[in-house]
């Protein structure tokens, strides 16, 4: 008997944000979500790894530290990992943010090291994404991938392979899938119950 | 359950297993929440990085990890392999890593006299079998895997599901310094406790 209602599996928040309770988020100051996006369970994100070198342009603005920013509707499935890039920028040491748009689906067990990841990208499972790719919109990554560090895939590919390669275009129409707002409503705390 | 505003983990304690004896060099750094576990002892040398949730296991033999390492996020190193320690390796040996090696997230060496060579890149995802022994400066790339017992020598690149080639660059050097400046990085970036792990 608890007196307590039962925790829920997720925390949800109130930009509609899922992040179940047993995902490993390191240094949340620097995470930013933009809402609606699906955290589960031990998904790792590196916030730590904030960038360390400003760059000179930015003048005096102050410096946003922001290591993994995350859009709207995004899906971060069971077990992958999101860390922001590094390299050796003008003879020191840093890690550059990782950006990630609204509508990105990532699979279980897939490791990213992206520069930015564009709107509507689907990312299957226990694929590796090297450091400072760019993913355009619309892109298609399939199972087992190994993006190459630095790989720029244009919108509308589909990519494989290990090294990945584009393979193929998303067809006509078929944009739609890409969608992620009803996968969103099948995880939480409070679920109605499935139409019979 | 207590009723204090304290928020409890509901993850499960991490010393899952026995503690096992350590020998840290100064400086280090070793995230809080690394594990390590295991009966043999563990010795990391100076100036390496263990990232958080990284996991040393000396169970299957003792574990040297060399100068200026970076063991990332999520891999094992000394796990317990499936078809147990190479035939003829030295039982008491689990892994040895050199200087400057680096282990990508969540790839795994097994142990049973592993040896992987100064300035070898073990990326994301590998598998480095029981009793294997992998050159100087080799490059594994993602989901590479090296099979038990398996000889590769220096300066190898493992690409592209096992196709093979040599890295003939001749960047040693500068790989190295590129490692020195990501761990003065990261030293500052992770807050290092090794006495947590030091009884």
């Amino acid at each position: 008997m608890s007196r307590r209602p039962p925790r829920g599996e997720y925390i949800e928040t109130d930009t509609g944000n899922k992040v179940a309770r047993k995902a490993t988020l390191v240094g949340t100051q620097n995470i930013m979500l933009g809402g609606k996006t699906v955290i589960q369970q031990e998904v790792m994100i590196r916030g730590d790894l904030a960038r360390s070198v400003q760059s000179s342009s930015s003048g005096g603005t102050p410096a946003s530290n922001t290591a993994v920013a995350i859009g709207r509707y995004c899906f971060l499935s069971r077990g992958c990992c999101l860390r922001p890039p590094g390299r050796l920028y003008k003879g020191s040491f840093t890690y550059m943010p990782l950006r990630i748009n609204d509508h990105v689906f990532v699979g279980p067990g897939s490791v990213i090291q992206a520069a930015s990841i564009g709107s509507h990208v689907h990312i299957g499972a226990k694929v590796v994404i090297g450091e400072f790719a760019i993913i355009k919109d619309y892109v298609r990554i399939l199972d087992g991938s190994v993006v190459p560090a630095n790989m720029v895939i244009p919108s509308f590919s589909i990519v494989a392979g290990q090294p990945a390669r584009v393979i193929g275009e998303v067809p006509e129409g078929g944009h739609e899938t890409f969608e992620l707002r009803d996968l969103y409503k099948t995880v939480g705390n409070n679920l109605p119950p499935a139409p019979s | 359950m207590s009723s204090s505003s304290k928020r409890h983990s509901i993850l499960p304690p991490v010393s899952a297993g026995p503690r096992p004896p350590v020998q840290f060099s100064s400086p280090l750094t070793i995230a809080e929440s690394a594990v390590l576990t295991g009966s043999h002892t563990i010795s990391i040398s100076s100036e390496s990085v263990i990232h958080p949730r990284a996991r040393l296991d000396s169970l299957g033999g003792r574990i040297t990890i060399g100068r200026r390492c970076i063991v990332h996020e999520r891999s094992t190193v000394g796990a317990i392999g499936t078809e147990g320690p190479a035939k003829g390796a030295d039982k008491a040996e689990g892994v040895t890593l050199g200087d400057y090696v680096t282990v990508e997230v969540a790839a795994a060496i097994e142990a049973g006299g592993t040896l992987i060579g100064e300035g070898t890149t073990v990326g994301v995802s590998v598998k480095v079998g029981a009793g294997a022994v992998v050159g100087r400066y080799c490059t594994l790339t993602p989901h590479t895997v090296v099979v038990a017992g398996e000889v590769i020598p220096d300066f190898t690149v493992i690409y592209s599901n096992g196709m093979r080639r040599t890295d003939r660059r001749g960047v040693t050097e500068l790989r190295n310094k590129g490692q020195t400046r990501q761990i003065e990085v990261l030293r500052r970036m992770i807050p290092t406790n090794p006495a947590k792990f030091q009884t």
